[in-house]
């Protein structure tokens, strides 16, 4: 185990965790390294939330939403799925490698699957090592805007 | 006067005198020999200022969106504003039955920062005769080919000739080769991510956060950008790190599947900073993954702006 766990920024749509026991582990029992951020679908994500994470200091960025046909508003994942996954690739292209940057799509029989994914990601992570390169916002304690 | 602006002046003055549209936007011969500016047109007494040179470097459907939908524009466009004005139309930013678009073959935009480190501040005018340009100073003359002195985007341009003008003044230019604009991306995308991002940081944080590149891009006419919003603040707005790195990604994730690598952004960066390798990578990806290529029509939405449910999608992942 690594010294310090890798901090992940876990962007997760309100409605794709159907077992409650899934969600009130993400809600109550995520580890300290996990930062939550629930939004009402992954169309709400915009690009610069995931780069405010990337830019605070996250060393990987996980989205979990829903399948393509489930979409609690029709089609909000799909302009997710569109945009997100080209701005990936465009960090990787300006030095945040693409693996960090991951989706899972949720569907109604993945009970317990979310704890399994973050555990391979936070695997995936620490192969990788801590993102430094686009860390640049300055800390809360320097006057800055993230802590 | 060259041919060609005769010609330009004619169907301005056509236009005008015939009540066909309310203004005609094109460039105006300015005191500083370097930088013609861009003009609007309304009466035909003002034609005699009209200029067309490659030293024209704006992108006129920046000025698109600064009149209102009813007002008639005629317009000066070469290939990479008549694709701008597509793209504009599609984004119903105008009408297009209220343009007139003067269609001009392109040669290329002679890039004036060249020619001063080439030749010193002292330019007093600038000859072209086809594909030699010449450079007067108050000291010296100078000769020079064209293509040594084309900004680096005309260098790469793909379709130097108006898609869809009304009107169409001049000879037609050959295509352009896009192995060129490919080639350059895939030579940065084949570094690594280390040198990748020490290209990218060498780049963005010379910026000084003045948003030229905004105010010249056709396709940046958000009322209220999202480095202007205060509350609440999303991006850093100081001259720091993570705000130059933020405004660079940001603006150019914003030109997906909209820029037509007319590389006004970097002409009018005071900074010299090269802004295109972003957002010729996204349009690249756009080309490959949706075959998407901008504002070769007035009527196909840019990728993100469609949602399809057969995206083939390398993200979904079936439980294990």
């Amino acid at each position: 185990m690594n010294a310090t766990p890798m901090k992940v920024a876990l962007f997760q749509c309100r409605w794709c965790l159907y077992s409650p026991e899934d969600q009130a582990w993400v809600d109550h029992n995520l580890p300290e390294n996990i930062h939550l951020v629930k939004v009402p679908c992954t169309g709400r994500i915009d690009p610069l939330f995931i780069l405010n994470a990337v830019q605070g200091g996250a060393d990987g960025v996980m989205i979990n939403g829903c399948l393509p046909e489930k979409c609690h508003f029709k089609e909000g994942n799909l302009a997710a799925r569109r945009q997100l996954a080209e701005f990936g690739s465009f960090l990787d292209y300006i030095g945040y490698e693409q693996a960090r940057v991951r989706f899972v799509w949720l569907d109604l029989q993945d009970r317990g699957r979310i704890q399994r994914e973050l555990a391979a990601f936070e695997r995936t992570l620490e192969q990788l090592g801590p993102a430094q390169a686009l860390a640049t916002r300055a800390p809360a304690a320097t006057g800055g805007t993230h802590d | 006067m060259t041919e060609l602006e005769t010609k330009i002046r004619a169907e301005a003055e056509r236009l005008l005198s015939e009540h066909l549209v309310d203004v005609v936007v094109a460039f105006r011969k300015e005191d500083a020999p370097l930088h013609p500016q861009p003009a609007f047109f309304t009466q035909v007494d003002e034609l005699q200022d009209l200029v067309y040179n490659g030293l024209c470097a704006n992108n006129l459907a920046n000025y698109l969106t600064r009149h209102p939908q009813e007002t008639r524009i005629g317009m000066v466009v070469r290939g990479c504003e008549n694709r701008s004005v597509n793209a504009l139309v599609v984004e119903k930013q105008h009408t297009r039955e209220n343009l007139v678009l003067i269609g001009i073959p392109c040669e290329g935009i002679l890039d004036w920062r060249h020619i001063v480190a080439l030749t010193g501040e002292n330019v007093l005018s600038v000859e072209e005769n086809g594909e030699s340009v010449c450079v007067h100073t108050r000291e010296n003359t100078f000769a020079f080919s064209r293509v040594e002195l084309l900004h680096p985007s005309c260098q790469r341009c793909l379709h130097p000739n108006p898609i869809s003008a009304d009107v169409l003044l001049g000879e037609l230019k050959p295509e352009g080769d896009p192995e060129l604009m490919r080639l350059r991306i895939e030579a940065l995308e084949n570094l690594t991510l280390e040198e990748r991002n020490a290209w990218f940081r060498h780049e963005a944080e010379r910026c000084i956060r003045c948003y030229a590149c905004r105010e010249a891009c056709p396709m940046c006419y958000c009322t209220e950008c999202f480095v202007d919003h205060t509350e609440p603040r999303w991006s850093e707005s100081g001259v720091t790190p993570a705000g130059m790195q933020a405004w660079h990604i940001v603006r150019a994730f914003h030109q997906t599947g909209r820029c037509t690598s007319c590389g006004a952004c970097e002409r009018a960066c005071p900074m010299d900073i090269q802004m295109t390798y972003l957002t010729d990578k996204l349009n690249l990806d756009m080309i490959d993954a949706y075959q998407f290529e901008v504002g070769m029509d007035t009527t196909t939405q840019p990728p993100f702006a469609t949602l399809t449910l057969d995206d083939k999608n390398r993200f979904i992942t079936r439980g294990k």
